[in-house]
This record gives C-alpha cells, structure tokens and sequence, in this order.
C-alpha cells in the first residue's frame, strides 16, 4: 500500500492494479469521508486550544485573553479535551471502525444516509455544546462538560453513526472473526450503554454525594478505555497483519487479551479516587483492576511487539507510513498499561496524585496510542477510498516528525513534569509559589509541544484535504478509473 | 466468539458488573449519609448550605474553577494535605451528603479549596479575585470582570456573581468533627 518516493520514504497511493474502488469502500465514502473531514476540523480546534491552554497555564495572571471571561483557562482546557476526545476521536474511529467492519464482514453500507445524518447531528451537537461551555454553562465534570440537554441528542447521534459495525457483524457472510471485529463491537457497545448510564447519574438524577465522583470516574475510564483504547486496539490488530503481510505472533492469545480488557477495563475507574472521600474497597478496587489490565497489555504487547520483531518487522515499520504510525502507538498502549499499573499502587499515587501525571497518562492513550494509530490507519484507508495519491511526501514527513516529537515532549512535560511537581508537593516545606515556579520549566516544553503538535496537524489536514479536493474534482486525475 | 449475541452479553455484562458493583453498591452505602453530630447531642454536620453559596457554586462551575482546584483532603501518609494547612482531618463522604453537585475535583494547579473558608478571610479572598498580582497569588487568573465601579466612580463593587462566588468559598469549611473523623482535641 506504499510506494517509495524521492526521498527514499514512504508514501501511501491507492493500491496497485486495483482499476476500482470496491463496492463496499464505494459506499461507505460519503459517510466516511464526512467524519474524518469533521474529526480533521475538530483536531485542528483542538490544537489551536491546546496552544492556548499551554500559553495560559505557563504565564502570569491568566496569559492569553487574562481578562475575558469567555476564555478563562478553565473554558479553553475543558473545550480542548472535548474536542480532542469527541470531536475528533468520536469521528475519526467513527469513520475508522465503520471501514473496518465493512471489510472484514464485506458489509455493503445500504442505508448510508442513516450514519451521515447521525455525524451530522454528532457535530451539530458538539458546536452546541462547545458554545455552552464558552457561555458558562459547562457541568463541572470532565468528559461530562457539556449541559445535560447535549447527551440524550450525542447518545442518539451516536446510535445512527457508530452503530454499523454492530450490524456489519450481524451481517458478515462467513462464520469466522477477527480479533478487531470484537473489539470494535465491543466499544460500539460498551460506549452508549456507559454514556447514559453516567448521564443519567451524574447530570439528570444526580447520586447522593461522592457517589456521583464515583459514577464519574467508573464512565471516564470506560470511555478511555472501551471505546478509544477498544477501538484502537482493534485498527493495530488489522493493520500490522495487512501491512506486514504475515499473521500476528501468538494470535491464540487475542481472545484471552480480548475478554481479559473487557473484563478489568470496567473496574480501573475509582483508581482515580486514590485517597479521596470513598469507602476504600473502592479504591482498592480500582488499583487492583489496574493491576489486572496487565494482562490484555501484556498479550497486547505479545501479539504486537511480538510480530513487530519477526522477520525486520521493525524496518519494514519504519519504512511505511500506516506502520509507522501505528508501531507508535502500538509501543505508546503497551507503555500506558505499565504506567497505569504501577501508578495505581498508593505509595506512587500519592505522589503524583492531582499533578498533571494523571493528564500525561490520558494523553499517552489518546493521543500517542489512539491518534498516532488513527493517522496511520488515514495513510492506508484514504488513498483507497479517494482513489488518489497524498499530495505531498514532505507533509507527510512534517506531519509524523511534528506529532511524534510534539507527542513525546508532551509526554515528558506532563509525566516528568507531574513527578517532580508530585515531589514537591510531597514536601510541606515547599510553598504552593515555589512548586509553580519549579514547573515553569515544565511549562515551556508543553508549550513547544503544542506548538509542534498544531504544525504536524495542519501538515496532516493540507494533505489529506488537498487529496480529497483532487478526487472530488471532475476528472479526478489520482483515479485509476 | 462467532456468535453476536454472546459477544455483546459478555460486554453487556462487562459494563454492567462494575457498574452494580462500584456505583449501586456505593449508592446503597452512602446513599442514606446525612447530616449528624460526631457525639450524642452534640451539633449537626456539616452545615446546610446558604442559599447564595448554591448561587456561588454555580459560579464556580461556571468558570471553570474545577480545572485548577480540587475539593478534597487526603489523610496523612496520602499526601501533605493536612501538613499543608489544606484541612484539619481527612475529607469524608459525609462532609459532601448535603450537596447537590460534587466538585472533588482532580487536578491541583491551585491550591486545595476543601477548608478554604476556614483559612482566608473575606477581604482576601476579594483581593485575590480582583487583582490576584498584587495580593501575592501573580499565577492565579484575575477576575476583575466579577468586579465593577460605583455610581461615583470612585470604588471597585462586586457583581451579584462576585458576592456569590465569595460566599460559596467561603462556605467552604470541614474544619468540624464528623462520626468517621474527629478532630483531635
């Protein structure tokens, strides 16, 4: 699915002798193409708000707009991860887990205009959500920001947009399965089922007390976890097969790393509640079933590093652009299961506890597993879908140098910059003024990381816009009709 | 794993199970807490929020406070809070029974606010709102728009929001004895 461009690197192009688009990819192009522009436009928000949270958090008084009410820190940082997560996770793995199940089960998407009314009714909401938060009007609950009016209509969108893999498994004509199709059932399952159960109990009838934090952090790790960590498991589970050509190293196993992360991801939620005010069995269950994703991330990392390993599995990843991407976040999931097991445990909780440690390890999922395997799986699925070739290889050089190294002093400013802030605080003798200033460090290479993360995304965004533009143009000149 | 039906009961059960287990359970615990005295007779806590610190709180959401503050204090050997001054005992699930919205919050840009009432005054806590540079905190956001000017023009006077907001911090107090955390004498 590559070829070898001027510069020796890799380039994704539609594949070779393929005189057509298949039926099933034909008409999955409409919706597909309507969520992943969304999800593009979504991320590029995302990044410009991210710019600007940085910015803020790292300057005096407020930062940028310090006196506007509208963009307070809180606003701009609670829109941001709105955005990231639902504006472009949502659409992207919309858009992604649709593709998928319609290969795998050559599922004919019929009633297409079912899943573009649902994307359009998903953004429609989400703006309007957004614009409640800028207005004031946000819940308090991260995840959960926007009014209460917004969920019953995203949990509808959602049911006409991200239902389909679902019903392309109902439909698939042969008996046998893959382990991606479980898993993009299972998130397409286990995500509105978890979305109304906490809208119900946190928003519409509130829990008495605490228990409302703790039907919060039991949806938030859901969320992370079965539907964007679900879902990307399920693309590196297709891609690294497909790409490399060769069956995933102990693939008897996936079943057990399948049912196992089902099975522990539900529970891992009030690890974030680590000495808080709740009964501490819950705690204690939360850091157990932290403990016990090991498992499926340990399996996970059989299956992948594993194949990765085989036969210069690792150049060949180094040497095309979806395994490029993907190798990342393959490397980046097994990385967040160690951290999300060992942190859990209380003597180092306590330590990075309401630090931005907690941040670091989301953004280690989100965004170095889930988004660096959602740009991957784009350089695969696009130039089949539009039938043409990425405009430019430099962009696609700018675009994976930009995201890996902005992903990574990211990672470094949240983790590495949470510890010592955890250190600090650890120390009653530090006062609250000298923590902040020890973190200004911290704050500039969080700030250069955005910075870097907002030019590999407009580098994504020009070349992939400019390759659906080349399609859609009358005499497309990148078909291969 | 052919089988749809069996897939998605497994699921099902999967979301379900932690779901009773974690969130039903605990509303079956901690569902009936309310407000009591930490010994027989003595006063009741915590105290019934004041009308203008439900209207505070909402202010408090409103902007986005919740980002940078957490509402929470941790025991001892969980962190310095109390070595820090942020509370007197550890939180528990009692002091939040009364409210209608949590706000334990889990990132501390700021300081904590669980007993912020107790350990500022008023005319601080105005200052810091209003011009935060020159009341020591040059970090914290100004909210100088929560502010306006007299008739006259010749002094600074809080918005309805801004009164709210002071009122809803200062409510802010776990500085009593509860059954599950008395105060050492």
């Amino acid at each position: 699915m590559t070829q070898e461009n001027r510069s020796g690197r890799p380039q994704g192009r539609p594949p070779e002798g393929d005189s057509r688009l298949s039926r099933v990819e034909a008409q999955l192009r409409g919706p597909f193409l309507l969520f992943f522009v969304s999800a593009v436009i979504w991320l590029l928000a995302a990044s410009v708000l991210g710019v600007v949270a940085a910015l803020q958090q790292g300057a005096v008084a407020g930062g940028p707009f310090r006196d506007c009410e509208v963009f307070t820190f809180g606003h701009i940082a609670s829109v941001q991860r709105n955005l990231f997560v639902y504006g472009w996770g949502f659409n992207a793995f919309f858009a992604l887990n649709l593709w998928l199940l319609s290969q795998l089960g050559r599922f004919e998407l019929r009633n297409g205009w079912l899943a573009t009314l649902g994307g359009a009714v998903w953004n429609l909401a989400l703006t309007y959500g957004v614009v409640q938060i800028f207005a004031g009007h946000q819940t308090g609950f991260g995840l959960l920001d926007f009014p209460r009016e917004v969920g019953p209509v995203l949990a509808v969108a959602f049911l006409l947009a991200g239902f389909w893999p679902i019903v392309a498994f109902a439909r698939r004509p042969t008996g046998h399965t893959f382990a991606s199709q479980w898993f993009v059932v299972g998130a397409s399952f286990a995500f509105p089922l978890s979305y109304l159960l906490a809208q119900l109990l946190v928003l519409w009838q509130p829990a008495s007390g605490v228990v409302q934090s703790i039907a919060y952090s039991w949806f938030v790790s859901n969320l992370l976890l079965l539907w964007v960590a679900a879902s990307a498991l399920a693309a590196v589970y297709y891609f690294l097969p497909k790409v490399l050509g060769r069956t995933i190293s102990g693939y008897y196993l996936a079943p057990v790393a399948f049912w196992t992360f089902f099975l522990f991801a539900g529970w891992t939620g009030p690890a974030a509640l680590v000495g808080g005010p709740v009964p501490l069995w819950i705690q204690s269950v939360g850091v157990v079933a932290g403990a016990m994703l090991m498992v499926p991330v340990i399996i996970t990392a059989i299956n992948f590093h594993g194949t990765l390993s085989s036969e210069g599995g690792w150049a060949r990843a180094w040497n095309d652009t979806t395994l490029r991407f993907v190798s990342f976040g393959a490397i980046a999931f097994t990385l967040f299961g160690v951290l999300n097991a060992v942190f859990g445990f209380r003597g180092y909780n306590a330590v990075v506890r309401f630090t931005s440690f907690a941040a670091g390890q989301e953004q280690l999922l989100t965004y170095a597993f889930a988004t660096m395997v959602l740009f991957g799986a784009a350089y695969f699925v696009l130039p089949r879908l539009t039938g043409s070739l990425w405009p430019s290889a430099k962009l696609v050089h700018v675009h994976f140098w930009a995201t890996a190294l902005g992903a990574i002093g990211t990672l470094a400013g949240l983790l590495l910059g949470g510890w010592q802030e955890g250190k600090l605080l650890a120390d009653a003798a530090v006062g609250f003024p000298q923590v902040v200033k020890a973190g200004s460090a911290w704050n500039f290479v969080l700030t250069v990381s955005a910075v870097l993360l907002l030019v590999g995304h407009v580098a994504f965004a020009l070349n992939a816009f400019g390759m659906i533009l080349k399609s859609s143009a009358p005499a497309s000149e990148g078909r291969h009709d | 794993m052919k089988n749809l039906n069996t897939l998605l009961a497994g699921v099902f059960l999967a979301v379900a199970l932690p779901f009773g287990a974690l969130v039903i359970s605990s509303q079956a615990q901690l569902g009936s807490l309310g407000r009591a005295p930490a010994e027989d007779g003595g006063p009741l806590f915590p105290s019934r929020e004041p009308g203008l610190a439900i209207q505070g709180r909402a202010v408090y959401v409103s902007l986005g406070c919740v980002s940078c503050h957490t509402q929470q204090v941790r025991p001892a050997g969980q962190g310095s809070d109390i070595a820090r001054g942020y509370g007197v005992r550890p939180s528990v699930a009692r002091d939040y029974a009364q409210q209608k919205q949590v706000l334990v919050g889990d990132r501390r840009i700021g300081p904590d606010l669980a007993n912020y009432g107790a350990r500022t005054s008023k005319i601080d806590l105005e200052a810091l709102l209003r011009d935060p540079a020159s009341s020591g905190a040059a970090s914290h956001p100004s909210y100088s728009y929560l502010y306006g000017r007299s008739a006259d023009g010749k002094s600074i006077v809080p918005s309805e929001r801004a009164v709210a907001l002071v009122a809803y911090l200062k409510s802010l107090r776990q500085d009593y004895s509860s059954p599950e955390a008395k105060l050492k004498q």
